[in-house]
């Protein structure tokens, strides 16, 4: 009895298994210094069930026949934005890095028992409707028009991966990565992209992913490319973590668009001609710090741009308050979405900044919306449009 | 009961939010992490202000229907489980730290302050300072804590935490606001008399008497520095002097013993973990040398440790939770029995004993209290959350060791249910006449965490 290891070897697949290691004893709830609650959900909702312990008791009643099926149950899996503050702080070693995928593998299970929400499955019926194969309902784009504008070749040693968000949503994003691109004189194309599946992976409505993920890697493999770059901190996370789990191929590299820039900087490459002066805060994407770990390169760029004043949250890196996009939660619990962001805006007003920065097409909507909403007066930008703002010259980028 | 009747007026009372009987916050709150089994709620409700509390329990009263009052949840033995259903009072949504007094050195909070909360705020706005907080998680409250005759940092020094109660705002259940200690008469919530003293009635009684929404609690000064040295025995019957002797030399701000089976080095010997403080490196050095002297006198030795252990000895507050995840299985409770210190040697014995029995890795210690005057002595029993055999394996360990504890003459502490009856068989009848007449009196009706402290 006493001293044995219960748990498997096989982490990822035997979930089931290893859930009831859970204790709820609420680290996973905090800041890193316990001054305030990190975890959305819990700071909104106050029932110990809304926090990531009391989902992990619930999935583990569910296994265990204590619990039935329904909408109150499915409705605490779903309030959650898997920010991923619960792993950061979940003290667990070889468990805390896996409760964002549990909540989702039980999502997973809402959805085959018929309790996935109705707005989250409006995202995977647009992105199935073959007029769109994107989760915002527009009409796809083949990116065809995009090629011709920018003279871009069919076959080329890199894919710009655009990601619906910034193809539908935010689409200086987009022009300003294009630009960047070529005057970097990186040898990209694009392809009839469609939906990265992101929002349906993290929603549990995995039905037609491997599908989606093949098309994806199809269309890439077709312009040759060995690299993929992306400028959405979702796709990047998806592409890189998500997507080796369904395609075992490992002949693709995957950037964000910080990489390069970082890279081209180190280099000595990317120079900057005019300076941008203006103190900027920088807001952690989940998907690029807590979910990737990626905390230091967006900030080395912004540090690197001549006249920026960087000054961080009190909440940043791991620690940083999630924008309140991710996980479903922008689709399924819009108006409490937006309050998540207000308060990450609330917390950049006390920088004293006026413009917010991140690496995220989704996390700039966001935080956009809850900026016109509460008439907070920010400017917001993703560094590659700040970088866009400027004279800058690139040499030997190849 | 017309649950619906009931919900209506719960939900009129704090809004909808804040009330739920959903099977998803019922199937929660109807367990804790310790080894209890589950036991149904009928609702569970967050109030914010002491007005909505007054109001529940007029209701609860009206209605006869109980009310457990919760703080963190963590007592892991079961007392905010609901014994005959009823209504759980989860107090962390009031969470207002409402007076830092530097000078008379108190937190004035409401009942919802987490541990974690009121050690941030004093790090980031009086760092002189320091809280008595529990080896427990940061979510605990402090409220919870101190009403238990919890323990933790600062215990050998000034004592359990429920005596560091300056004053509390108590709703009874008449739904009338009660104030105790200095805070009956003073603005200042100063001190707990000089006047009769009625707040004990409120700790280790287990949300029986009444719900505390408010409470002062004593805050103390941090040292400059503060370190760990770390000694090593041997033999346990030398450890009752060896501690008396250091609390007499006056250099420890705490004392822990540790003996646990695993890993194997450990097997055998005796931690004894000092937290010594001072103003000045020379001071610690100074500290470290009488500690060094003590142990040798008693057969003992000083011991260095690698950085990474102190660092988790040094951590505030330790996360001692780990002790859920030794067998992978997310679940641990112990008993922790307050003891004089002649006990220690047969406690380590019976902890050792009982685990061996229950076919567990011995994981048994004690944190000193009050300068030599107890200690809490806890033996721990993990086990595998997903296994009810092995579950119900440590409720029995568990049982057996109240029993034992009780037998030579210690006090369970927090015990579940089936412990606190162990205590009242053995109690002097005299007091459990007045026990029982005091919660008759304060609680006609039998609506407070019905179950706990109930004479027979």
């Amino acid at each position: 009895m006493g001293g044995e290891i219960i748990i498997s070897a096989n982490l990822e697949k035997d979930w089931k298994d290893i859930v009831h290691r859970c204790f709820r004893c609420g680290y996973c709830k905090f800041t890193h210094d316990y001054s305030d609650f990190n975890c959305p959900s819990y700071k909104k909702y106050r029932f110990e069930t809304y926090s990531t312990g009391g989902r992990l008791w619930l999935i583990y009643g569910l296994i265990s026949g204590e619990l039935d099926w329904n909408k109150d149950v499915a409705n605490v899996l779903y309030a959650c934005s898997t920010c991923g503050n619960c792993s950061e702080n979940c003290r667990f070693d070889k468990f805390n890095d896996l409760l964002v995928d549990i909540i989702e593998a039980a999502r997973e299970e809402a959805v085959k028992n018929g309790y996935c929400p109705e707005n989250q499955k409006a995202l995977v019926e647009r992105i199935k409707n073959t007029e769109m194969y994107n989760p915002y309902g527009e009409k796809n784009s083949n990116n065809e028009a995009l090629k011709e504008e920018y003279d871009l070749p069919d076959e080329a040693e890199w894919v710009y991966y655009i990601g619906c968000t910034s193809n539908y949503r935010q689409k200086e994003l987009r022009d300003a990565t294009l630009r960047f691109l070529k005057k970097a004189n990186i040898n990209f194309t694009l392809i009839d992209e469609h939906c990265c599946c992101s929002p349906i992976i993290r929603t549990g409505q995995t039905e037609c992913v491997k599908d989606f993920i093949n098309y994806n890697m199809m269309k890439i493999r077709e312009t040759g490319a060995s690299k993929v770059i992306t400028s959405c901190a979702g796709c990047y996370r998806t592409m890189k973590s998500d997507w080796i789990k369904h395609d075992d191929s490992t002949d693709i590299e995957i950037f964000h668009t910080v990489e390069l820039i970082n890279d081209l900087l180190n280099e000595g490459k990317l120079n900057f001609k005019t300076e941008f002066n203006q103190k900027i805060t920088y807001h952690d994407p989940c998907h690029l710090g807590r979910h990737m770990k990626m905390y230091e390169i967006p900030r080395d760029i912004l540090n690197r741009i001549p006249g920026v004043e960087l000054i961080e949250m009190e909440r940043n890196r791991g620690n940083a308050w999630c924008c309140g996009a991710g996980g479903g939660v922008k689709i399924g619990y819009p108006e409490w979405s937006v309050e998540i962001a207000k308060e990450r805006l609330e917390e950049a007003k006390k920088t004293d900044t006026a413009l917010i920065s991140s690496a995220c097409p989704f996390c700039r909507t966001n935080l956009n919306d809850a900026n016109q909403e509460f008439e907070m007066g920010f400017e917001i930008l993703d560094i590659i449009e700040i970088i866009d703002n400027l004279d800058y010259e690139i040499t030997n980028s190849n | 009961m017309e649950v619906n009747k009931i919900l209506n007026k719960l939900i009129e009372i704090v809004g909808s939010e804040f009330v739920s009987n959903n099977p998803a916050d019922l199937y929660i709150y109807s367990q804790d992490p310790g080894a209890s089994e589950p036991r149904p709620v009928d609702f569970v409700i967050l109030p914010k202000k002491v007005e909505e509390v007054q109001k529940i329990v007029r209701l609860a009263n009206q209605e006869k229907i109980p009310i457990i009052p919760m703080g963190g949840g963590l007592t892991l033995s079961g007392l905010v489980i609901p014994n005959r259903r009823g209504i759980v009072m989860d107090m962390k949504r009031m969470n207002k730290i409402i007076e830092i007094s530097p000078l008379n050195r108190y937190a004035l909070i409401e009942a919802g302050v987490t541990s974690g909360q009121l050690l941030a705020h004093l790090n980031n706005n009086h760092p002189d300072l320091q809280p008595p907080i529990p080896d427990a998680p940061p979510s605990i409250t402090i409220a919870g804590n101190a009403l238990i005759h919890g323990s933790g940092y600062l215990s050998q020094k000034y004592g359990d935490h429920g005596s560091m109660i300056n004053g509390l705002e108590v709703v009874l259940p008449d739904g009338e606001i009660y104030k105790f200690g200095s805070c009956a008469l003073s603005d200042y919530w100063f001190t707990r008399g000089p006047i009769p003293d009625f707040i004990g009635l409120f700790i280790s009684s287990f949300g029986t008497m009444g719900i505390v929404t408010k409470l002062s609690i004593k805050l103390f000064p941090k040292p400059n520095m503060r370190d760990i040295v770390f000694g090593l025995c041997k033999d346990p019957s030398v450890l009752p002097e060896l501690i008396s002797n250091i609390t007499y030399a006056d250099v420890a701000e705490d004392i822990l013993l540790g003996i646990q089976d695993k890993p194997d080095w450990m097997k055998g010997y005796t931690f004894i973990i000092v937290y010594i403080t001072g103003e000045t490196e020379e001071e610690l050095i100074n500290k470290t040398k009488i500690l060094k002297k003590m142990y040798r006198k008693a057969k003992s030795r000083y011991m260095k440790v690698p950085k990474r252990i102190e660092e988790v000895f040094l951590e505030k507050p330790q996360f001692a939770a780990k002790a859920a995840d030794f067998r992978k299985g997310g679940g641990f409770e112990y008993v922790g029995a307050f003891i004089p210190l002649q006990l220690i040697p047969k406690m380590i014995q019976i902890g050792t004993d009982i685990s061996l029995k229950h076919g567990i890795i011995p994981t048994l210690g004690a944190r000193l209290i009050g300068q030599g005057h107890s200690a809490m002595f806890f033996i721990s029993y993990s086990f595998n959350r997903a296994d009810p055999k092995d579950m119900k394996n440590a409720r029995d360990a568990l049982h057996e060791t109240n029993k034992a504890a009780l037998e030579i003459g210690g006090i369970p502490w927090k015990a579940e249910i089936a412990g606190q009856q162990l205590i009242m068989e053995k109690m002097d009848p005299n007091y459990k006449k007045l026990l029982k007449g005091i919660k008759n009196l304060i609680d006609p009706n039998g609506i407070m965490n019905p179950g706990n402290w109930e004479v027979k």
